[in-house]
């Protein structure tokens, strides 16, 4: 049985990940709904593997929006849901989203984002925090572990008890790190769903759910935030420490409470800095805000990106002035922590110690330059790049071919997905254009308008399976209307690989692996009117010529679809096609005629370069067989052989 | 001959619009290819030196180095290259057929070559719809499946490259004056590789005025004419001033004026209109339908010349002196305009700065053939 329902009282080993989804658990869930998305997905992934004790229904729907949807749905009826996305998945549901603080929900319904600060899985950086004041949802941000489970727990109460969806945002390096959790009880709960959609006088949870009267539904959205800030202000989840006058009062929520402790207790100034650990981050409670901000001269913000705290609690001391005297508050805008990327405690260590003018050396001197020298030797240099097998790159590799032929200066408009790696060198640096889910056809649809002003290059798109379903959908069927030359090379790998494997609407199953209605990409687009083909990537003769004919016609929309599964897929893993070898006297290696193009342009880990004998090898442990290197090789050397099966 | 890699290949020639696509440095290597007419360079080599720049004819073209190899005497500037002997000549009556754009003189010439066992392949030629495709004719019939002028530059040398890879060594070779300049690069090893073995026993040179960009005149014929149907194409001799198209159906003649500009770049750079450095070099006869120009410039040219006649695969007759002075009055024209739009770009360099350069000429060479 999963660690997941393990009973209450008992101490747990918990990824964040799996805190939140214990604590959903802990509420009595009843809905979740999600899109796969680093560094959300084990959120979703964890509630399904337990949907069938625990009497949920979990899907992995088409798109962040429609799971805010499926999640609404559940609420309207009085169940509990929980929605479940990365940041800029926010940004896809944000139109619903916006409606439905108006409309308000029922049943407990929390929206858990996790951000990833630094891009670490992500084109961007994107804040989650920021949708809280623009949607006008309250928002709580978990400062360890346990708070994972707890505030998630608490959330759905609150949310009830408001009327409105409840954001709880993680960060990645809560989402994926490890702590105790103390488990609580999972209960026993009758989930029975029902729209009561007709007004009913005596039940004010009845009647339709929508935003109309607008105004009015406006300001009952704005008193269930007065309404939180009052709960706030009484927040277990809000906690200070350090001495009642602090000389620096530092102020922070989420992963960054940590990297506070971590640089006070470094730092030995815990009889000087006060902490202000705040769960409850919109719309922040004055009262208790005021109380500390009273209390120290100078007060530095510790947050990851944008200074979204900073800005609020600027905000709140400047209505509160007369009470707390003027302050200096410190953070991102006065340039002591950095507006991008991640925290770390080394960073909020050489911002403390600044303020307080207090030295700090982590290490002896030269332990860094000893560090990077050792470091240098046992770490090589490793660019990002597909996995060995990746029929990503043998697409690519057509892909690139295909447009240095076709000789148009022709480029690629990529999406979001492992191909977004075809922006570097593992994917030749073919993509021009990479922007958000479905976005590749939907530039490609704009450029492919501009013929009329002289443009003659040819734009291709390209997405993955799980993205088509996503977001390329609408892009294409403008496409098709608008009667733009574009055409689309959809990368199917049969699953949403980069984020493991998660099934999508073109799969035989569902989140739960029950069986579900596969939806066929190829008769989407040829009802559309595109024509469409299918090719297998690793057929690389044939995929250049059938490209090639792609764009020669650019006449309308063209769909190719290249289909084979992801090197890492169940159905691939572990499977060998052939056994590869080099033969070394045949291999021209750096010679003129070669010069290494397996090795140095090909680039698949599972060849090697062999300085020795000054030739191509095979990387036995990392090579799977797939047999694409045999056909690049103009010589012949590299030899494939049917592998036993 | 300076010899750099495909990065300056790259930047001076196919970035600088200079690439004729003649396919000198396509199938060497994985890297070029030609598509349609254009090469491409598929993904970047970071070679410091390669047989593509080695062989490419418009980069590093030193014409007095080439001269004293292939010549042993010093580049002259002379309006038709170095000869024996010019003649008109058509083929005899060993070889048959009807395909021929003028007296069949090419054709002739390499069938008589294979079957004497002089060549054991011959680099030339054919079409692919309405692009030129480079092929490799090993038997009469593949030769004559090639006969007939394509106006559209072709990356012939592919075909060597190949036929090279694949162990043939004595090649025939019909080429345009850049593609005769390529085979001679090529011959000259100049990368000096120990394991070279000249694989070139004949160079049949194709007169030249300029070629025409294969993509662009299949893109203008296609909204006149259906391309599938196309059987021939002729610039028939001054004062036409046409070429003329012919398909199954229709001949249509299009003024020359819509032609030229289609002209590559790379043809305007070319100082060489009758393939100065083959062993014979053929052309149209002016005023003789169904005969050639035929320039015979070196022994094995001669040789083969006599020995075809011997064996009835060619006739000549004597070339008569307006015919020739015409000739080389054109010869010169192209000259001075190749020279004239190489000092305007600044594309010719003589005194060894460093700097690359598609073409070297001696400085009192290029003066006189511009004074000219």
């Amino acid at each position: 049985m999963s660690q997941l329902l393990d009973p209450q009282a008992v101490t747990r080993l918990y990824m964040g990940n799996e805190a939140i989804a214990r604590g959903a658990l802990e509420a009595g869930v009843a809905v979740v709904a999600g899109y796969p998305g680093t560094p959300s997905s084990e959120i979703v992934q964890n509630l399904a593997s337990v949907a069938r004790e625990r009497n949920l229904y979990v899907e992995w729907s088409v798109n962040e929006k429609v799971a805010v949807e499926v999640a609404a749905a559940a609420s309207f009826t009085g169940l509990r849901s929980l929605c479940t996305m990365k940041q800029n998945g926010v940004d896809v549901a944000a139109d619903f989203l916006l409606h439905l603080g108006l409309s308000g929900v029922r049943g407990g319904m929390v929206l858990a984002p996790c951000d990833d600060p630094g891009g670490l899985s992500s084109a961007n950086e994107g804040e989650s925090r920021q949708f809280a004041r623009l949607l006008e949802l309250p928002l709580l941000e978990p400062g360890d572990f346990q708070e994972a489970k707890d505030m998630i727990k608490w959330a759905f109460d609150l949310s009830e008890e408001l009327g409105c969806v409840v954001m709880v945002r993680s960060v990645t390096r809560l989402s994926h790190a490890s702590g105790d959790v103390i488990l609580g009880e999972l209960p026993s709960v009758e989930k029975k769903a029902n729209f009561k959609h007709r007004p009913l006088p005596q039940d004010p949870q009845s009647g339709p759910m929508h935003s109309f009267p607008v105004p009015q539904k406006h300001q009952a959205q704005q008193r269930k935030l007065e309404r939180a800030v009052e709960i706030f202000e009484a927040s277990p989840f809000n906690t200070y420490e350090g001495p009642e006058q602090p000389e620096l009062l530092v102020v922070t929520s989420s992963a960054c409470t940590l990297y506070a402790r971590e640089a006070i207790d470094l730092l030995g100034v815990q009889d000087r800095v006060g902490l202000l650990k705040l769960g409850t981050t919109w719309p922040l409670p004055p009262k208790l805000l005021g109380k500390h901000l009273k209390s120290a001269g100078q007060i530095l913000v510790i947050e990851e990106v944008i200074p979204f705290l900073e800005e609020n609690v600027k905000i709140l001391a400047s209505e509160m002035v007369l009470e707390i005297g003027p302050k200096k508050i410190m953070g991102k805008r006065d340039g002591q922590l950095p507006m991008v990327g991640e925290l770390n405690p080394d960073l909020v260590i050489a911002a403390l110690a600044g303020i307080l003018d207090t030295p700090y050396q982590a290490s002896s001197a030269g332990y860094a330059e000893a560090a990077a020298q050792v470091g240098e030797a046992g770490a090589p240099p490793r660019e990002l790049a597909f996995c060995a097998g990746c029929p990503h790159r043998a697409s690519l590799w057509s892909l690139s071919r295909a447009l240095e032929l076709d000789g148009r200066d022709g480029f690629v408009c990529g999406d979001v997905g492992c191909y977004s790696m075809a922006i570097f060198p593992t994917g030749f640096q073919l993509t021009k254009t990479l922007h958000a889910m479905g976005s590749g056809i939907g530039v490609t649809s704009g450029f492919g308008k501009l013929e009329q002003f002289g443009m003659g290059q040819p734009a291709l798109a390209i997405c993955g399976d799980s993205t088509f379903f996503h977001a390329a959908i609408p892009a294409l069927v403008n496409a098709v209307h608008n009667q733009t030359n574009a055409t689309l090379v959809l990368l199917d790998n049969s699953g949403t690989a980069m984020t493991g494997f998660q099934p999508h609407p073109g799969l035989p199953y569902d989140a739960m692996g029950n069986e579900a209605i596969p939806i066929d990409p190829v008769k989407i687009c040829e009802s559309l009117g595109a024509k469409v083909r299918i090719q297998d990537p690793f057929d690389l003769e044939q995929t250049e010529k059938c490209l090639l004919e792609l764009l020669a016609e650019r006449d309308g929309v063209n769909v190719m679809i290249l289909r084979k599964p992801c090197a890492l897929s169940p159905e691939r893993k572990k499977t060998k096609d052939f056994e590869m070898s080099v033969d070394k006297q045949a291999c021209l290696g750096e010679s003129c005629g070669c010069n290494r193009l397996c090795t140095r342009v090909f680039k698949c880990p599972g060849l090697v370069w062999d300085s020795t004998s000054q030739s191509a090898s095979i990387d036995e442990v990392v090579c799977i067989g797939c047999g694409v290197c045999a056909s690049i090789c103009p010589v012949g050397a590299i030899k494939k052989a049917e592998a036993a099966k | 001959m300076k010899v750099l890699g495909p990065r300056e290949l790259f930047e001076d020639v196919q970035n600088s619009g200079l690439c004729i696509g003649c396919g000198a440095c396509v199938d060497l290597c994985p890297y070029f290819r030609n598509y349609k007419g254009k090469t491409a360079r598929l993904f970047t080599c970071n070679l410091p030196q390669g047989r593509c720049y080695a062989h490419c004819p418009k980069c590093e073209v030193d014409l007095d180095q080439m001269a004293r190899y292939f010549w042993q005497a010093p580049y002259e500037g002379s309006a038709l290259g170095p000869y024996r002997e010019i003649l008109a000549a058509r083929r005899g009556p060993a070889l048959e057929g009807d395909s021929f754009q003028g007296g069949g003189v090419v054709s002739a010439l390499m069938v008589y070559a294979l079957q004497a066992g002089l060549i054991d392949a011959a680099v030339l030629t054919g079409s692919q719809g309405m692009f030129p495709d480079a092929r490799l004719a090993v038997n009469p019939q593949e030769v004559l499946e090639c006969s007939g002028s394509k106006y559209a530059a072709a990356p012939t040398m592919a075909a060597l490259n190949r036929a090279v890879r694949d162990g043939y060594g004595l090649l025939g070779v019909a080429a345009t004056p850049c593609q005769a300049t390529a085979v001679s690069k090529m011959r000259m090893n100049l990368l000096e590789q120990n394991d070279f073995k000249d694989p070139v026993a004949l160079v049949v040179g194709l007169f030249c005025n300029w070629s025409l960009d294969a993509r662009r005149l299949a893109q203008f014929l296609c909204q006149r004419i259906d391309l599938q149907r196309v059987r021939r194409m002729d610039i028939p001799p001054p004062p036409a001033g046409t070429l003329v198209v012919e398909t199954d159906r229709e001949t249509l003649e299009i003024p020359l004026d819509q032609i030229k500009p289609m002209i590559p770049e790379a043809c305007n750079i070319c100082p060489d209109m009758t393939a100065e450095w083959a062993d014979v070099s053929v052309g149209m006869f002016e005023g003789r339908p169904g005969w050639n120009t035929l320039v015979i410039r070196s022994q094995v040219g001669a040789d083969i010349v006599t020995a075809a006649i011997e064996a009835k695969f060619l006739e000549t007759s004597s070339l008569p002196a307006e015919n020739l002075n015409r000739l080389a009055r054109a010869g010169t024209a192209k000259k001075k305009r190749c020279l004239t739009t190489l000092r305007q770009r600044q594309l010719i360099n003589h005194d060894g700065d460093g700097a690359r350069y598609p073409l070297r000429i001696p400085e009192d060479i290029a003066k006189r053939l511009l004074d000219g």
